[in-house]
């Protein structure tokens, strides 16, 4: 048991390294999503002129769920996951994987970890040396159980995220080009995952909606629990919900790693 | 070559695209379905937070949304003239692919912005344009021919503003070869668009309103064709023009000078 999971610990140190070759690339990262914020601030800013609140919260509220958003996100988003796999898929690198006692979804998740790791890190960096400017717009709640209650939200919705990006990698093995895909469910996910604004502000209607979609738990929920913008019972009901859309988006990746190499032909050496 | 042989070779890579296309009809709809959803994106922006206010720095909803669609023209027309043009310019210069583009018998500049038409962009200016026009009708604007003949050189400044900025990044990586992602800064950029300039103050006003021109390009079109023309503004996005222009050009051109070609 132990060996079976030091092979993952192997995956994840490797899957550091790596991450720390990108570094640059995450900084820039980091850069153009503090200039998103600041746009993000002109925007708010301007809309609150003249009203103290938006849905029941204050323009500092409001901006510390775009902070909190922004900080999170480097934590916990899949990035560039689905097209490394799909990369691995076209390459035939998947190849390896068929052969050895390894399990793909496994250490692709591994290398994920690592990767969120470097890059969570590296994006407090920014975070760090803007906080004098930042900190007057900073307002948290102090109830206990928020943080409590953001600790299996956001890992449930790390894990989501990555079997989303998991599931269409997986799409490599019937398409050729499955660029305009992710593209698509980037602009979908960013939507409803309430980075562009908070999901509450929509009107009711869609916003019940929304809560049933597994981009609902993918960045507002957890970011929702920190900054007071769900009460308890919801945030439980929530959790619910979202371990039952972690538990679906898990099966489907499994049946389409199946269905796929089904159709893959391992070519070459 | 003279300006009839330039136009014989776009007309050229125009028909070459839509061939191209024609062959991958399925990209074509997934691509029109990814540009649709982001407008969408925006449109559902604006309208969610004037639920909740009825002005944003003395905006309202109509002309909020005029902007945007003035906006997404822009960014419409650069997708489908320049994006994946400049996008791969900067891929070239790196892999040394360029090589083949400088032995072309044209100005090298040419040659690289005008391979490629990009459909789904272009298609998706008319979904932009009914944007605008829906808002200029619940504005109860009626503008004349003079005013849309205006609104549409002011656009045409805005396209030549982002396509030399957006050539000022790409040429960067002449000097910077690791610089792949860089590209993104452009729609980064080019979201402050979507404001309106009253939004803009103190240090972010002198920076994206005055120093950077992201602000201006849709905004001085947006307010032209609502409030009529106002000179000034008219003069100044005239110069910036002239000046981004000026400045991506150069930077490529002194760019192209330090090219050596990658290894081959």
């Amino acid at each position: 048991m132990l060996a079976a999971l030091d092979k993952y610990r192997h995956a994840f140190l490797v899957g550091l390294q790596s991450g720390l070759v990108y570094r640059w690339n995450f900084a820039v990262r980091s850069v153009f999503s503090f200039i998103h914020l600041a746009y993000a601030f002109i925007l708010w800013g301007a809309a609150f002129a003249g009203q103290s609140a938006i849905g029941g919260f204050d323009l500092r509220q409001t901006l510390t769920y775009f902070i909190t958003m922004l900080v999170l996100q480097f934590f916990i988003s899949a990035f560039n996951e689905d097209y490394q796999i799909s990369e691995d898929i076209r390459n035939g690198l998947i190849n390896q994987f068929l052969l050895k006692p390894i399990n793909y979804f496994l250490y692709r998740i591994s290398v994920f970890a690592a990767a969120r790791l470097v890059s969570g890190l590296l994006a407090l960096i920014p975070f760090v040396l803007l906080l004098p400017f930042l900190w007057k717009y900073l307002s948290f709640p102090v109830d206990g159980w928020r943080y409590l209650l953001a600790v299996p939200a956001l890992a449930m919705a790390a894990l989501i995220q990555f079997t989303i990006a998991y599931c269409f990698g997986m799409l490599s093995f019937w398409f050729l080009e499955i660029q305009s895909f992710i593209i698509l469910s980037f602009a979908i996910e960013t939507m409803l995952g309430g980075q562009v604004f908070p999901l509450d502000l929509m009107p009711p209607l869609l916003y019940q909606i929304s809560k049933y979609l597994p981009y609902y738990y993918q960045m507002y929920f957890p970011t929702a629990i920190i900054t007071g913008r769900l009460d308890q019972a919801t945030a439980l009901s929530g959790l619910l919900l979202q371990a039952v859309w972690l538990v679906a988006l898990l099966g489907l990746a499994e049946l389409l790693w199946r269905r796929g190499l089904r159709r893959h032909t391992a070519v070459g050496g | 070559m003279s300006f009839l042989n330039y136009l014989r070779v776009w007309l050229a890579c125009a028909r070459y695209s839509t061939v191209r296309t024609m062959m991958f009809r399925f990209d074509f709809i997934m691509w029109s379905l990814v540009e649709l959803f982001w407008m969408t994106v925006n449109i559902l922006l604006v309208s969610v937070i004037y639920r909740h206010t009825r002005e944003i720095a003395g905006w309202t909803q109509y002309q909020m949304l005029l902007l945007v669609g003035t906006s997404m023209i822009m960014q419409r027309l650069m997708m489908g003239l320049f994006w994946s043009n400049l996008f791969e310019l900067g891929r070239n210069i790196r892999t040394g692919q360029f090589d083949f583009f400088l032995a072309q018998p044209g100005n090298p500049l040419f040659m690289v912005s005008t391979r490629k038409l990009d459909l789904d962009g272009l298609l998706n200016v008319l979904v932009a344009v009914s944007v605008v026009a829906y808002s200029a009708h619940q504005l109860g604007l009626h503008p004349g021919f003079g005013d849309i003949v205006t609104y549409i050189l002011l656009i045409l400044c805005g396209l030549i503003i982002e396509y030399g900025t957006l050539l000022l990044i790409v040429s960067l990586t002449f000097w910077i070869v690791g610089s792949q992602g860089i590209e993104g800064s452009y729609f980064t950029l080019f979201e402050f668009s979507r404001l309106p300039k009253e939004a803009f103050r103190g240090a972010s006003n002198v920076i994206f309103v005055w120093l950077l021109p992201v602000v201006l390009v849709s905004n001085v079109p947006s307010k032209s064709i609502m409030h009529g023309v106002d000179a000034r503004y008219v003069l100044w996005l005239l110069g910036v023009t002239l000046l981004w222009l000026l400045i991506g050009t150069t930077v490529f051109r002194r760019g192209l000078r330090r090219y050596a070609s990658a290894s081959s």
